[in-house]
């Protein structure tokens, strides 16, 4: 266990006749900054809450730091530091009376707390504004405070559950400066969640896409790029009476292969598409498909997430209605 | 042994701390007492002013009996309702942060339970200042004691709405249900008058009701006049108040994120 950071092997977590998470195994090593990638419900909160001794899986193992979630908690809550979805703080009392009182609830004291603190609202930039209430902080630093906070014990492994949700694009970009540096000057573990394709891919040094409660491809980002070919094309057919299946029709040279899509696409895996499309376009022509839109692009993990589930991850997202009604199912799904 | 005691102390520190930066309940919670002792105390007293109405109320006036129940019950208040501290912190996120430390929950809890019973004791001290310079009858030895039986009141009664809290997932139902007891409580008391008058089935709500106790010690040191012997007050406070913190620290320490 001693060369990964964090190891889980079978987790499942149910709630009631819910399974939120179905049984996921990984290893996380020390030093790398490894993410889950998935839509939102995939079960990638539920994960963290598992990890950081929140919530006792239904089933399975995990060891996190080497210690045992279940039976070692306490050794795994010295070991880690967490930085919540929702908002954690205390807002009634300053950037310096929050990390203050982390530093004590953790068993430090004195010279060494004020001096980590400093260190800490220093890293991230908060140190002129240590006496304000976090009350008047901005969404964006009211994230980065949390990330100090959680470092603030030196812990091994740093959960972060969404980092950047809400946040804007600059904001986004800083904290995700932040997180590089930490990796950078070596010492912690990063295991972060997302469901931002470009957050998974300027970040993670390997990732685990999940959807549904599993893990349902792993690695790196440009090994699972290449499950999708080096360029895909997409190709919306209309139905046409008679017209042949369009993966049966096209799968052949120089398609290497073809995956059906929701709502008549297919993406079809190619090595060079300025060349295929022609010759895919005088095919489909040829076997009487009507092609009515046609688009190419070099893959991204959001490919990968459509050709290994059919779905887009953003359909999840959705509108900001569906979003609330999100919040609201997860808050009765909390009151339980 | 002081690392063991920090979540204990820190914890305290911090309900100090926001207690402090809430000003509004630093109002209310002194207003109230005052309301009654002003309007309901003064206006009763002239209407006891009689030579027989000391009788009725165990030989003193009405406002030396009156103020002790009052300033009980400003400390059953604030520390009743400082259980709400912990449905904030339920949804403003600050407990998670709280449940994945590594430190004894026993002890964070404890320490937030210490910190607002000070805190309500306090208020509790600011109606017992005040009551001194309305009524002329009180014993002044009698302040040490009855903040004692007001600091276990408080411990008994913070724990009680911590665990309350701890059930609760909203403010709103918290509140109701706060609202719903407060008011018989402080009624069948024997805060506003003798317990010796109440109707029998009322006397039996008095003698189950913890903040009687409080009341009646209270009072015996500050007006001199008692229903029951003030140790049979302190032990079954005491009782009360240690059944109450064992009840929301075992609570605290199964707690999850739900």
């Amino acid at each position: 266990m001693t060369e990964y950071a964090v190891v889980a092997e079978g987790l499942v977590k149910k709630f009631g006749s819910i399974t939120a998470v179905a049984g996921v195994s990984f290893k996380v090593r020390y030093g790398e900054i490894f993410g889950f990638l998935g839509p939102n419900g995939a079960g990638k909160t539920t994960t963290i809450h598992m990890l950081a001794t929140l919530l006792k899986p239904t089933a399975g193992d995990a060891w996190v730091a080497g210690h045992h979630i279940v039976k070692e908690s306490d050794a795994v809550r010295r070991s880690i530091g967490v930085v919540f979805q929702d908002p954690s703080l205390d807002s009634e009392l300053t950037a310096y009376e929050n990390m203050y009182i982390h530093g004590k609830i953790y068993g430090m004291s004195g010279e060494e707390l004020r001096y980590r603190i400093e260190e800490m609202l220093r890293f991230v930039e908060l140190y002129e504004h240590r006496n304000r209430l976090v009350k008047y902080f901005s969404g964006g630093m009211r994230r980065r405070l949390e990330i100090a906070r959680a470092l603030l014990h030196k812990p091994k492994v740093l959960f972060l559950d969404e980092p950047t949700l809400g946040l804007d694009p600059q904001t986004r970009a800083h904290i995700w400066e932040y997180i590089r540096r930490l990796r950078d000057e070596g010492g912690v573990t990063i295991f972060l969640t997302t469901h931002y394709m470009d957050e998974a891919e300027e970040l993670c040094d390997r990732l685990a896409i999940i959807d549904h409660g599993k893990i349902i491809a792993e690695g790196t980002p440009n090994q699972l790029k290449r499950l999708v070919g080096s360029d895909v094309i997409y190709l919306k057919v209309r139905a046409v009476n008679g017209a042949p299946n369009p993966c049966d029709a096209l799968s052949a040279p120089p398609v290497m292969e073809c995956k059906p899509l929701r709502e008549g696409m297919i993406a079809l895996k190619v090595s060079d598409a300025t060349q295929a499309i022609p010759v895919i376009l005088e095919k489909a022509a040829s076997m009487g498909l009507k092609v009515a839109e046609v688009s190419y692009r070099k893959p991204t993990l959001n490919d990968v997430f459509l050709y290994l589930t059919g779905r887009e991850i953003r359909e999840e997202e959705g509108s900001e209605a569906d979003f609330l009604k999100h919040v609201i199912r997860v808050r009765r799904f909390r009151r339980r | 042994m002081s690392r063991a005691l920090d979540p204990f102390v820190i914890m305290a520190y911090r309900q100090f701390r926001r207690f402090l930066r809430t000003k509004a309940r630093v109002v209310t919670s002194i207003l109230n007492p005052i309301i009654w002792i002003a309007f309901f105390g003064l206006g009763w007293a002239n209407a006891f002013n009689f030579p027989m109405a000391k009788a009725i109320f165990g030989g003193v006036d009405y406002l030396t009996f009156l103020t002790p129940g009052v300033t009980a019950m400003a400390v059953f208040t604030a520390s009743f309702i400082g259980g709400v501290t912990v449905i904030w912190d339920k949804q403003f996120g600050f407990l998670k942060e709280v449940l994945v430390a590594p430190a004894s929950r026993t002890g964070i809890i404890l320490g937030r339970i210490f910190g607002d019973a000070v805190i309500a004791v306090l208020q509790g001290l600011a109606i017992m200042a005040l009551s001194f310079a309305i009524a002329h009858n009180l014993n002044p030895y009698g302040v040490l004691p009855a903040l004692a039986y007001a600091f276990i009141l408080a411990l008994g009664f913070t724990s009680a709405g911590v665990t309350l809290a701890l059930k609760m997932t909203s403010m709103e139902g918290f509140q109701m249900v706060i609202s719903l007891l407060m008011m018989p409580l402080i009624f069948l008391s024997g805060a506003f008058y003798p317990i010796k008058f109440m109707p029998d089935w009322m006397k039996w709500v008095a003698y189950i009701n913890p903040l009687t106790y409080a009341v009646d010690g209270m009072r015996h040191y500050l007006s001199g006049v008692s229903t029951f012997n003030p140790l049979t007050d302190l032990a079954v406070l005491c009782v009360i108040t240690a059944a109450f913190m064992a009840l929301a620290s075992k609570l605290f320490e199964k707690a999850t994120i739900d």
